[in-house]
């Protein structure tokens, strides 16, 4: 990759480490291939696509609850994963190494536990 | 495997076949400056949560027709019922005042009533 | 209530005498919405719980203050490299030494570089960090934005008129929860020597958003 590879292992966190954090930058993960109804911040197109931990954010409350007027406690871990275009749209038009980076709660995320030979993004 | 992508609201758009963007910020009319202004205050104050106006928004069945503004005014209205904030007799009572200040004396026919006749 | 022939509907109490706005800039009378968005607010004043003032005040810090402020941060992040660094590293944090406080708003700043083009979108909505950039383009809130910039981001900047070579990495950020992003142009080499506030003059809105790189004025 370029650049915007060489970054991650030199990434930190932008806030406070959120303790009790599961996952690290530039681990491996996998957004959950789930499809619950309901007010969900992980965009429909990201599900079950694999990428790297690119900074933990914090810890949060979860916006799942408090869409329904919960308080959204205990805070949920909020991650920034970085995913290769071409793994997450098929016909993309463009170079291998365009990347699309969003904000994924850990609860959406499993260990990415393909092997290497299939596992690099 | 079900062609209909499974519970994907309307809201969630990434993906979408879509056209042209028109690039032109075309602004706010002042109205909806003021309806931003209100939601601002009321998610400071903590009275209303972004994330229940935008589930209440994700919710709308016209989602999809209405515009940006249009999508906000009608989450809102929800969530007001929702939290016994106002009734719907007053909001319907409080919406017929307002359409008949902007009418006019009968004789005096305003240009713009004329025109939304049309 | 006295009827009169004033077209700009003006609240009955309403004692601010400097309300000359139009009750709509279009040609027709207000929508259902608009009349529903007036109700509710009406509503909401006689029952307490927001007042016309805190409204009105909001109007100005969106309308005065708020969309000035991410060119200001922007352009002094360019004039200083130390600054930049701690931009990029805590962007609220950053705003917060130059007197801005962004209210809700954990801010991220991504730079572009000779390798890396950033482009932000939120799929899901239209989040976006208001109190550094003031109200988002009405583009950035269509629905066309939102669906086609993840998938095929250098279609859509073809259609602001930016092209990017393929070497170049696009990196696009779905501002999905609850960061909120600003990019860092890369500052065109002509500027050498401009002051802050010349600088801030060419960090348009679609500059920060990514959609536009900045341009200066007279140069090709």
């Amino acid at each position: 990759m370029t650049g915007a590879g060489a970054d991650i292992s030199a990434m930190r966190s932008s806030y406070a480490q959120a303790p009790g954090h599961r996952f690290n930058v530039g681990d491996r993960v996998a957004v959950k291939s789930v499809f619950p109804p309901g007010h969900r911040r992980t965009p429909w197109y990201i599900r079950g696509k694999h990428g790297v931990i690119e900074r933990i954010c914090g810890a949060f409350p979860n916006p799942e609850e408090l869409a329904y007027g919960f308080d959204g406690e205990p805070a949920k871990v909020l991650y920034r994963v970085r995913f290769t275009q071409k793994h997450v749209w098929p016909g993309y038009q463009g170079p291998g190494h365009d990347v699309i980076e969003m904000e994924i709660f850990e609860h959406w995320l499993e260990p990415d536990d393909r092997a290497d030979g299939d596992a690099k993004p | 495997m079900s062609d209909k992508p499974v519970n994907k609201g309307p809201h969630d758009l990434g993906g979408e076949a879509a056209g042209l963007i028109d690039t032109t910020d075309h602004g706010m009319l002042f109205w909806e400056k003021q309806a931003n202004a209100l939601r601002s205050v009321l998610s400071r104050a903590g009275i209303v949560k972004v994330d229940e106006l935008r589930r209440a928004a994700e919710g709308l069945e016209q989602y999809g027709k209405l515009a940006y503004f249009e999508v906000t005014t009608s989450a809102l209205r929800v969530l007001l019922l929702e939290k016994g904030l106002v009734t719907e007799a007053e909001l319907e009572a409080k919406m017929a005042e307002i359409r008949r200040r902007f009418d006019v004396p009968d004789e005096m026919e305003s240009p713009i009533k004329q025109k939304a006749k049309r | 209530m006295t009827k009169s022939f004033d077209y700009y509907a003006k609240r009955p109490h309403d004692h601010d005498h400097d309300e000359h706005t139009p009750q709509s800039e279009t040609e027709g009378p207000p929508s259902e919405f608009e009349i529903m968005s007036r109700a509710m607010q009406e509503l909401l004043e006689a029952k307490g719980v927001v007042t016309a003032d805190q409204v009105r005040r909001r109007i100005e810090l969106f309308e005065e203050d708020f969309p000035y402020r991410g060119g200001r941060v922007v352009a002094h992040a360019w004039t200083d490299p130390a600054f930049k660094k701690r931009l990029l590293e805590d962007g609220r944090a950053a705003c917060s030494e130059m007197g801005i406080e962004l209210e809700a708003e954990r801010l991220i700043a991504v730079e572009n570089t000779p390798e890396v083009h950033n482009l932000i979108v939120c799929t899901l909505c239209s989040c976006y960090p208001r109190a550094l950039l003031g109200m988002p383009p009405t583009w950035y809130k269509s629905r066309n934005y939102r669906s086609r910039v993840v998938f095929e981001p250098r279609a859509v900047l073809r259609e602001f008129g930016t092209l990017l070579p393929d070497n170049v990495t696009v990196r696009v950020h779905d501002s999905n929860a609850d960061m909120r992003y600003v990019v860092i142009p890369m500052r065109p080499k002509s500027t050498e020597g401009w002051s802050e506030e010349r600088l801030a003059g060419i960090l348009t809105r679609d500059t920060l958003v990514g959609v536009t790189v900045p341009e200066v004025p007279g140069k090709e």
